[in-house]
């Protein structure tokens, strides 16, 4: 199993520190355009996944791919996790897992 | 201090009943003694009065007690007699005192009075005798009745008056006088119709048993004219006694009838007396009163029998206040008729003393009605008479109020917190919710509402205070308890009003919106935000053992988050009585009787079916230990999925093992939240505690995954190296584990190692549950273990050469075999959420490159968890 780059779990906010790197974000779908999903992330502002199928639209998906922009993935897996998600959570998660419990994920 | 002037002939006046309505002589207090009836244990206080030139034994109104007791009333002083009645018992003529005034406390004696002579009371008699007192006395001659004008004598005093501080032992040695006299108000033993035939404009003597007291009706008492001593000869004759409306109180007829016969008991129309002259001693009477509460009609059961009653409360235009309470029949001839806000006439109750623990009104008595009592709704308004009684207190005081005291507030809410579901010490659960109430006072105070009222007024001003409105509210009937400082709460009969349409409302807004807002007010209630019996108490298992929880006399209430490892199968179930006792079933285990019937000891019946109830014992873990506790019928249904008769019946009838261990086993591994009482029992000469769960509830990732998130929190404000807790762990027997990805080791973590293992292996679990019915065992082979404790791939903990360990128990092995089942697909993402947050709340450190591939890992292994998170292998 590779272990050589695990992927971040990231928000709108994280993501911009770890450009080019790999990470994983769950976003709120609000559109989708031709192969590109704008969504929600968990704190509120918007990521655009580059690369992704279409998910309908208020589902949650999780993205993990490499972090292209300062608002954008390049998405290598999305996986639908559904309708019912706490976002709220999954952001409390994302400070701690880049905060003090960094080494505990990277 | 004299300034007061004595109503010259008052004595005389009153005795001889020619004192007229409205009139309120003013006399001194000669002599104030205590008396102790034999009847009953109130106190009474016995008084002369005296005019200056005559004096007259006197009785005081009970209510009136509380000036004595002061010592506001006292030898000498000066009072005005608002209302009274004089009444010939056993031949002695005694006044009766419902209400006075003291004009002066302490005075100098006035004159030299002589006992007014009783002697005369006997015949027809000719009203001079004022005049001739006046002679020699330098009293100054009754003044103007206009001094009395305009006072409504019958006032709230009586409310306050009652409820006076405490008891100084009375100046006067208790006397104990004859019984006959003491406690009436009204009458007694009667023989004076006979005797009492002064001639005078509004007689004021008592009347014979059966005569209905009258009053003016609307508004209590007129002020009484003392005619003037130079018209007391003038005799007016009296219009026909019973149809006189303005005919005051008490009031006998006119002596033109004083030597009739009895006078006939039920064609009499109703006069209306004030609620707080009721007396069990009064014959006939009415009241006019307005419902101000009305309670449920309570079923109840008692040795004697089962019964309903029902309670309501009434209020008068005096202010008198009195609870009337009816049983069974009766209870359901009125329960329809009462309404909240009504003005009813009332009358052939009976009265008996109030039962102070039910009843927190302001009156000796209750009223019980009997099938005979009338009930009479009055048709037109009667704005007298108040909606609504309210003895407001401000917060300051409240602080000084006893423990238990009732008390009525009014103020503004300026914080309220949601409300709680709290379980109490019986087990049974209610809701809570506190708010702050501030007022003029400038003191705050932490008011609890329980039970309804949260889902009533408290949403309503929950609603209101988050929309910035900070609305008023008054409270009647709140319980002040001692509990963090001083605090009000509610009880069954209170009362609350949000925003009422009072005078005290409008001010109490008027001064928050000045200043009131940005006064910072100091609050009796010590704040407490964690009350650790009404919160949810969360342990893990080996707090139990180690802050010996259920040790003192009452049970501990804990939730505990644990994982069912193991179901004792042998006797999960007995056999329980189905008969009803009261409301609930009996339950009791039942006997064989041998012939397919059942007996069970307490009902003393048999029957032919019993019902099966669960008493499971299991065995839960967590990561920190393990305890056996026991499941009733409740917790066993909700953990298990079926009832107990269906599993007994599918063991013992059709023999369906495989059934039978399959539903077991399904249940194992499954995290649950259990609610424990926690509790020390003795089992022959040995103390152990026990743990019953009350309440078994799946695990909600979501909400846990907060919970966690708020320890992770906590945790990270104390010391960040804290292992707390996490040292003890249990072995299952039989069981070995494997430890997912250690890397790093070092001493001071190993247990904390374990820790993860144990939330590698829980995850594990967990991972499984995600939708899915595939069944996954974790066996060594098939995952790469590591070695817990240097974390290299070659071994295993069991052979690791670096074994620095405390215990070797190897107390994280598990082999946990899961069985899950199709399940919350919409959670499994908050699931993994919530394992994450589970790592991380524990303090696994050093799990560096391995933790979070040490999911992808285990992830990698489950064909479910593949399938439905389409993660394409990572490797």
């Amino acid at each position: 199993m590779d272990t050589s780059s695990p992927a971040v779990f990231v928000n709108a906010e994280i993501l911009k520190m770890y450009l080019g790197r790999r990470v994983r974000a769950v976003i709120q779908v609000m559109r989708n355009d031709a192969g590109v999903i704008v969504g929600q992330s968990t704190d509120g502002n918007q990521i655009t996944v580059k690369g992704a199928q279409a998910f309908p639209p208020a589902h949650f998906v999780e993205v993990i791919g490499i972090a292209d922009g300062s608002q954008s993935i390049r998405a290598e897996i999305c996986t639908d996790f559904g309708e019912s998600f706490d976002m709220t959570a999954y952001n409390g998660l994302c400070q701690l897992a880049n905060g003090k419990f960094k080494n505990l994920f990277l | 201090m004299a300034a007061v002037d004595l109503t010259r002939g008052a004595i005389a006046a009153i005795s001889e009943g020619r004192v007229k309505d409205g009139v309120k002589p003013v006399v001194q207090v000669w002599e104030v003694k205590l008396v102790n009836t034999q009847q009953s244990t109130t106190e009474r206080y016995r008084m002369l009065l005296s005019d200056g030139a005559h004096m007259q034994q006197a009785m005081l109104a009970t209510q009136m007690n509380g000036l004595v007791k002061l010592g506001t009333l006292q030898k000498h002083s000066i009072v005005r007699l608002d209302e009274f009645i004089c009444n010939v018992i056993q031949n002695r003529r005694i006044i009766i005192i419902i209400n006075l005034e003291v004009l002066v406390s302490n005075s100098n004696a006035i004159g030299e009075p002589k006992l007014y002579d009783n002697g005369s009371a006997s015949q027809n008699r000719v009203p001079s005798p004022a005049q001739s007192t006046s002679a020699d006395q330098p009293v100054i001659a009754a003044e103007n009745p206009q001094n009395y004008g305009g006072i409504h004598s019958s006032t709230p005093n009586i409310v306050q008056n009652v409820t006076r501080g405490p008891s100084l032992s009375p100046a006067t040695e208790a006397v104990t006088t004859n019984s006959s006299f003491a406690g009436y108000y009204g009458n007694g033993v009667m023989s004076s119709r006979n005797t009492n035939s002064v001639p005078s404009e509004h007689p004021k003597s008592e009347q014979g048993v059966g005569r209905i007291s009258e009053s003016h009706p609307n508004s209590g008492y007129q002020n009484q004219r003392l005619s003037s001593p130079a018209s007391v000869g003038a005799f007016r004759p009296p219009a026909s006694s019973y149809g006189h409306p303005v005919q005051p109180a008490y009031q006998q007829p006119p002596p033109m009838y004083t030597n009739r016969g009895p006078i006939a008991k039920n064609e009499a129309p109703a006069r209306i007396i004030p609620i707080a002259a009721l007396n069990p001693y009064q014959g006939r009477w009415t009241i006019k009163a307005r419902v101000t509460t009305k309670g449920e009609l309570r079923r109840y059961s008692n040795p004697r029998g089962e019964g309903k009653v029902f309670s309501f409360d009434l209020l008068d235009s005096d202010g008198g206040e009195i609870r009337v309470t009816c049983f069974n029949m009766v209870a359901d001839q009125f329960y329809d008729q009462i309404e909240v806000g009504k003005v009813y006439l009332i009358s052939k109750g009976s009265l008996k003393p109030a039962r102070k623990s039910f009843n927190h009104l302001n009156n000796e008595y209750e009223i019980f009605l009997e099938s005979q009592s009338v009930i009479q709704p009055c048709s037109e308004e009667d704005n007298t008479i108040p909606r609504q009684q309210f003895n407001f207190r401000p917060v300051n005081e409240v602080e000084g109020l006893e423990n238990n005291s009732m008390v009525d507030v009014i103020g503004i809410v300026v914080s309220i917190n949601p409300s709680a579901s709290i379980t109490r010490k019986n087990g049974t659960e209610t809701n809570k919710q506190t708010l702050q109430l501030k007022d003029m006072s400038g003191r705050s105070v932490e008011v609890t509402f329980w039970g309804n009222f949260c889902s009533t007024e408290g949403q309503q001003l929950q609603r209101m205070c988050d929309s910035g409105v900070y609305p008023v509210l008054a409270i009647k009937a709140g319980r002040v308890s001692d509990f963090s400082g001083k605090s009000i709460g509610t009880i069954g009969s209170s009362q609350l009003f949000i925003n009422p349409d009072f005078p005290e409302a409008h001010r109490l807004k008027d001064w928050y919106n000045r200043e009131g807002k940005n006064m910072s007010a100091l609050s009796i209630s010590r704040d407490t935000t964690t009350m650790s019996r009404n919160d949810v108490v969360r342990k893990t298992l080996s707090q139990i053992k180690d802050e010996g929880l259920g040790r003192s006399e009452k049970p501990d209430w804990i939730t505990v988050k644990a994982t069912i490892t193991f179901v004792k199968v042998d006797n999960f179930c007995y056999t329980a009585c189905p008969l009803m006792v009261g409301d609930r079933p009996c339950n009791k285990k039942v006997n064989n009787n041998g012939d397919g019937t059942w007996h069970c000891d307490r009902c003393d019946q048999s029957f032919p079916e019993c019902d099966y109830r669960y008493l499971l014992q299991f065995q839960i873990q967590d990561h920190t230990g393990m305890t056996w506790v026991t499941a009733f019928q409740e917790g066993g249904e909700e953990i298990l999925g079926v009832t107990a008769k269906e599993l007994y019946l599918l063991k013992y009838q059709e023999q369906d093992d495989l059934k039978f261990a399959e539903i077991i086993r399904r249940v194992l591994f499954h995290q649950h939240l259990f609610k424990l009482k926690v509790k020390e029992e003795t089992f022959s000469d040995e103390q152990r505690v026990k743990s019953t769960i009350v309440k078994a509830e799946k695990v909600n990732p979501s909400s846990e995954s907060r919970y966690l998130l708020g320890l992770i929190e906590k945790l990270l404000t104390e010391d960040p190296i804290v292992v707390s807790g996490m040292q003890t762990f249990a072995s299952t027997s039989g069981m070995s584990t494997v430890a997912y990805g250690m890397v790093e080791s070092n001493n001071s973590v190993h247990s904390v190692t374990n820790n993860f293992g144990i939330n590698n292996s829980q995850l594990g679990k967990h991972e499984n549950e995600y939708g899915g019915n595939s069944r996954h065992v974790f066996s060594r082979n098939e995952v790469q273990a590591f070695c817990s404790s240097c974390g290299s791939t070659s071994h295993t903990f069991h052979n690791c050469p670096r074994v620095n360990v405390r215990d070797k128990v190897l107390p994280h092995q598990h082999m946990e075999v899961v069985v899950h089942q199709e399940d919350t697909t919409g959670n499994m993402s908050s699931l993994l959420l919530y394992q994450l947050l589970c790592l991380v709340a524990h303090q696994c450190r050093p799990i560096r490159n391995v933790g979070y591939s040490g999911l992808m890992m285990l992830s990698a292994h489950m064909t479910v968890y593949k399938a439905h998170l389409d993660i394409h292998s990572t490797s």
